[in-house]
């Protein structure tokens, strides 16, 4: 004879996620890193980004570089001579808490205080996957359109530093540069944003010293 | 875009739960989506049974339930189901009473398995 039975389960896949990117923290805080998850478009800047920070930031600095199949991304940031984990996610469109698990195993964390986790370019799939970062910092460029805050609102909501990035092209591809500004405040008022040109180097030292600020919080 | 790995834990889970609970079949699993995950039921439906094929879970009928947005607005202290003009790309969440955009989201993350019905001897045959 069988018989049916019903098995609460109630489990949140979000919620596993959730409880993995604590146990990530708390792995960074005893190591005493700070970690910065570096969200963004495809090609809005954050490699180069990264880059400039790792070049100007005087702290020993590490990199995990989520990509989807490629190792470009990694190879740049070796160039600066910084410990660099690559993590490709196959077909997955965003980093989650368990890659970035198994990444902090490949790094030298003693030696690191800084930690950028470069995201998989998207604006939408990463916002539900903490990973166990300090903060957040979303990068976006004028050149994906003024409307892209708009249409993405959830990444900034949940962001702590906003990039609107190649605000010296701005003019030639017809974006408004404060009106993306005005939308992420409406969207998260208390919010870093910072418009910057990693071309000319505007807005570099102001988001230094906001990354800054919030190590100095910590 | 990620429903194949919400897809994955999901199949893993109620499979291990059927076994933890000596099922010989699983017949139905309820999952609970939050709306804002912008997961697509349809999508997530139809990967979850391509997962399931050769396992207890294959057959099984899958019932998604929809979790609306709840919301804690900062600016009039509202609480409850937030205006969700949600197209499946454009999701604009905004306070019913005072139309303010800075709030909490309280509700309407969630990817819930919540149960499963399972086919199992009978302790008593």
């Amino acid at each position: 004879m069988h018989k049916i039975a019903e098995v609460e389960i109630q489990h949140d896949i979000m919620l596993a996620n959730k409880k993995l990117a604590k146990r990530n923290q708390r792995i960074f805080d005893r190591a005493g890193v700070f970690a910065v998850d570096v969200l963004g478009a495809i090609g809005s800047g954050k490699t180069s980004l990264i880059e400039n920070l790792i070049d100007k930031m005087n702290y020993r600095i590490g990199v995990i570089a989520g990509d989807v199949i490629s190792r470009f991304d990694a190879g740049r940031f070796e160039n600066h001579c910084v410990p660099v984990v690559g993590l490709n996610t196959g077909k997955e469109c965003h980093l989650d808490a368990h890659l970035v698990e198994h990444a902090l195993h490949d790094l030298p964390m003693e030696d690191i205080e800084l930690l950028f986790i470069e995201n998989v370019g998207n604006l939408i799939c990463p916002v539900d996957f903490d990973l166990g970062s300090h903060i957040r910092m979303v990068v976006i460029s004028v050149s994906e359109g003024d409307d892209t805050v708009l249409k993405h609102p959830l990444i900034f909501k949940d962001a702590d530093i906003v990039v609107i990035n190649k605000v010296d092209i701005a003019e030639a591809v017809g974006a408004d540069e404060n009106k993306m500004v005005d939308d992420v405040l409406k969207l998260n008022p208390g919010v870093v944003v910072i418009k910057s040109s990693l071309k000319t180097g505007k807005g570099l030292d102001e988001i230094i010293n906001n990354i800054q600020k919030f190590m100095d919080e910590m | 875009m990620h429903e194949l790995s919400m897809a994955d834990a999901i199949v893993k889970t109620a499979i291990d739960v059927a076994g933890k609970n000596n099922a010989q079949e699983i017949n139905e699993v309820t999952i609970e989506i939050g709306k804002l995950t912008l997961l697509n039921p349809e999508q997530l439906k139809f990967m979850i049974s391509v997962l399931s094929e050769n396992t207890l879970l294959e057959g099984a009928e899958i019932i998604i339930e929809e979790v609306p947005i709840e919301i804690k607005c900062k600016s009039c202290d509202f609480v409850g189901t937030a205006h969700d003009d949600l197209d499946y790309f454009v999701p604009i969440v905004k306070c019913p009473e005072c139309e303010e955009q800075d709030l909490k989201i309280t509700k309407g993350r969630e990817c819930n398995v919540k149960s499963i019905k399972i086919e199992k001897e009978d302790d008593d045959a």
